[in-house]
């Protein structure tokens, strides 16, 4: 006897409808060149070799006294704190009266190879913050620093903590062996001695191989499927697009920062123990005393929660503020839930203290 | 008679090529081993990729034994299959094992970079260019006038600022 197999034709139909979705794809959807990623009007204010200062245009006739300089990730660009008008982590602060600074890292190259951790720190990022002080008439600043980005941060505010104000900690990289994360387990194994000498600067196709393997047959299949099933909401394309825009442009790390950033943070972990040191000066987390708003996702798979609390309780900081949000990583600074929830905190916490 | 062709090679431009064709030759002998040792690791890669994917695709079998024929089942049936592959390949790259082979892949692949670096080496400095040792020398001497010149700037300021005061 035989057994008929049916199939839903509402199936058969919408298989028609995603393979046709493929094949127009190409003329229904923007190139990512033709997109735009620099949402926000700005100036770039200062420029040091690549690294560059932008300093965005108000969006209120009033705004708090202290700046805010936001030193960005060494992974990927910027754009993502500025990635959609309704999701811009930059204008929503804009447009609670925060004056808003941020650091792009640029793009390094082979001659970069040299530039370190102490750079990083007392060379650009102290520059840009003198800058900002000397532009808008301050002794002091408030800094985020997001993901590697707070690393350099903390790094900096304990070397230099009469410049700095308020300190928001975004996701920042902090203790290396409790993270546990993938790509916390390929730093510990890696050769960084050899990468460096062989190649010099971290290829980005190391950061993008990373990448792969975070969920990734979330990352890798059913985003794609659901892109191609929804190519014809022009909202949804328009977020996907500029997010894949994002993704797909991680600048270099020069190596000797890379080698001193996989050794002393996921290796040998001495940031969180008070054993690191940057261009030979001693960075004791005891020294971060002002107020500090630390920002963790409990889903983030790229720095876990377990890697960024510790901060919040290793600071000298009486005024300390932690909140753990219901999102991932990107999550925290590019959704819907940042405007509502995440913003609205930190702009109140800011305001409060400016 | 018969000695001429050998003497020739161990004078002028052929006593070079000699003496370069066995260093390549010498690299490439040496860069063997790293090639099986790069070989047995990107093995072990796959082997951990190909047991994980074997593993899961039998768990996804047992909780979703029926091939799903209408729409709903068929994205209950993709989001198991999503959630479970994920959750094995996530357990997989946490691994040590995993870690450590990983490590050690990258490592001897920059092993069998280092071996063709050190060839095109020989060839730069035959076409006396400079190699890859004394671009480096470059970029340090190059940073390190770098971090003087912005010292030097950063000097120059403070005693303007001190000045104006």
């Amino acid at each position: 006897m035989k057994t008929e197999n049916k199939i839903d034709p509402k199936l058969v139909e919408e298989f028609l409808k995603f393979s046709r979705n493929v094949v127009e794809a190409p003329k229904m959807v923007s190139a990512p060149d033709e997109i735009n990623l620099e949402v926000t009007p700005h100036d770039v204010v200062y420029t040091e070799d690549k690294v560059r200062l932008l300093h965005y245009k108000p969006l209120t006739t009033k705004q708090s006294k202290i700046p805010l300089v936001i030193a960005y990730a060494l992974i990927n660009r910027y754009h993502i704190l500025d990635i959609h008008p309704k999701k811009s982590w930059v204008r929503n602060l804009l447009e609670q009266g925060i004056d808003v600074y941020m650091v792009d890292w640029g793009t390094p190259s082979k001659i970069d190879k040299y530039l370190d951790f102490d750079d990083y720190v007392n060379g650009y990022l102290d520059h840009c913050i003198e800058f900002v002080k000397d532009e808008a008439s301050v002794d002091q600043i408030s800094l985020q620093g997001y993901c590697t980005g707070g690393t350099l941060a903390t790094a900096y505010i304990s070397l230099h903590p009469e410049k700095v104000k308020n300190f928001v900690a975004t996701a920042p990289v902090i203790d290396g062996w409790r993270d546990t994360t993938v790509i916390s387990n390929l730093a510990k194994h890696l050769d960084v001695d050899k990468m460096v000498e062989t190649v010099g600067n971290m290829p980005p196709e190391f950061m993008y191989y990373c990448f792969s393997i975070l969920k990734p047959f979330e990352q890798g299949i059913e985003k794609y499927i659901n892109f191609f099933r929804k190519i014809d909401d022009e909202n949804f394309v328009d977020n996907f697009l500029r997010i894949e825009k994002w993704l797909s442009d991680t600048p270099p790390i020069p190596g000797a920062l890379f080698k001193q950033w996989i050794k002393d943070i996921y290796q040998d972990n001495l940031l969180i123990q008070d054993k690191m040191y940057v261009g030979g000066k001693h960075i004791s987390l005891k020294k971060i005393k002002m107020p500090i708003f630390t920002q963790v996702a409990v889903g983030d798979h790229l720095v876990s929660p377990e890697c960024s609390m510790p901060l919040h309780y290793a600071v000298g900081s009486e005024d300390k503020t932690l909140r753990v949000y219901p999102t991932g990583h990107v999550g925290m600074i590019a959704s819907s839930l940042s405007q509502k929830k995440v913003l609205p905190e930190l702009g109140q916490w800011l305001k409060e203290r400016s | 008679m018969s000695s001429k062709p050998q003497a020739l090679g161990s004078v002028g431009p052929m006593r070079n090529f000699g003496a370069n064709a066995k260093k390549i030759a010498t690299e490439l002998i040496d860069s063997n081993e790293d090639l099986a040792e790069f070989n047995k690791r990107l093995m072990e890669y796959y082997q951990q990729l190909s047991d994980t994917w074997a593993e899961a695709q039998k768990k996804v079998n047992s909780k979703m034994p029926k091939i799903p024929n209408d729409s709903e089942q068929f994205d209950s049936y993709k989001r198991v299959w999503i959630d479970i592959f994920d959750n094995d390949f996530t357990d997989l790259f946490d691994s040590k094992k995993f870690g450590e082979n990983y490590g050690k892949l990258v490592s001897s692949e920059l092993e069998l970079s280092k071996h063709w670096e050190k060839m095109v080496n020989v060839m730069l400095q035959s076409a006396n260019l400079p190699n890859k040792k004394e671009i480096d020398e470059v970029y340090q001497e190059m940073h390190a006038l770098r971090k003087r010149v912005s010292k030097l700037e950063t000097e120059f300021k403070t005693e303007k600022k001190r000045i104006r005061k």
